[in-house]
């Protein structure tokens, strides 16, 4: 259900992606990052994932869309950068405990350049 | 309170160059591992294996800081994880819990700001041990993990 979800939303995201594409570097280092903590088959504890179906182009279009409409705040204890919190509304993935999870949590660097993005 | 950590054994060392990691990799990806935090019957350890060490120590090390000057309450958020800590000053104590776990316990403030200098010390102590370039990280060096007269 989580990925019918996704599926749909797919779409509608796409201008938001283009459209700040020039504020968020997403590197191929933090694609690799966010695939081993948060895709639906990563083994890592503790953290949120996405919903099966996530693909490399959807991830970006979720941070685009994260990034243009999420609220904005200053990364804590002194770690560089900001992150990006909205909610789609719908689910986007599971939490840490396994609940369905509706938000998005975006984390850049200084440099507007993506460390980490996941679901919650 | 027994504030330790352990750095896991599958840590791709290889990944980064720590001569030369910027800040977001020393926070982000170098040196991860367990937390481990208990008292007594309360574990409000996180055994994820990818939590960062060096970022965890230096953000114990603001916390402690805050609420030793004029700070009532702190929160540690996980890198990678909505999970938090919470720190909250009541009187001369420290009271911890996670949102991950139940239960709380308390500990004085001057032993939790003492441990919170340790863990950095121990931890800055392994890492140039086993990883002598990261000493030679002049990002690293500004962290002054082990304190300020390092």
């Amino acid at each position: 259900m989580v990925a019918l979800h996704l599926g749909a939303w797919q779409i509608k995201a796409q201008d938001a992606t283009e459209a700040v594409a020039d504020r968020v570097i997403i590197t191929q280092r933090a694609i690799r990052h966010i695939q081993e903590r948060h895709w639906p088959d990563s083994p890592a504890q503790g953290a949120g994932k996405f919903s099966p179906g996530i693909t490399e182009n959807s991830l970006k279009q979720l941070v685009g869309e994260a990034v243009t409409n999420g609220r904005m705040r200053r990364n804590t204890h002194g770690r560089p950068g900001q992150l990006y919190e909205y909610d789609f509304g719908h689910p986007i993935g599971i939490t840490m405990d396994g609940r369905p999870a509706y938000r998005l949590r975006v984390v850049v660097n200084r440099w507007n350049q993506l460390i980490t993005a996941f679901p919650f | 309170m027994h504030l330790d950590y352990q750095i896991s054994e599958d840590w791709d060392e290889s990944s980064t160059d720590l001569a030369t990691a910027d800040e977001t990799d020393l926070r982000y990806f170098a040196a991860t591992g367990d937390i481990i935090l208990r008292e007594g019957e309360i574990d409000l350890s996180a055994r994820w294996g990818w939590i960062p060490l060096i970022d965890f120590a230096l953000a114990l090390r603001e916390i402690a800081e805050a609420l030793s000057e004029s700070g009532e309450s702190e929160t540690f958020e996980f890198t990678d994880s909505d999970a938090t800590i919470r720190f909250d000053k009541r009187a001369q104590d420290v009271v911890i819990s996670a949102s991950y776990v139940p239960g709380e316990f308390g500990v004085p403030l001057m032993v939790f700001r003492e441990q919170a200098e340790d863990f950095g010390r121990r931890l800055d102590r392994e890492l140039r041990a086993k990883r002598p370039a990261l000493g030679l990280n002049p990002v690293y060096q500004d962290f002054k993990l082990s304190g300020l007269s390092d």
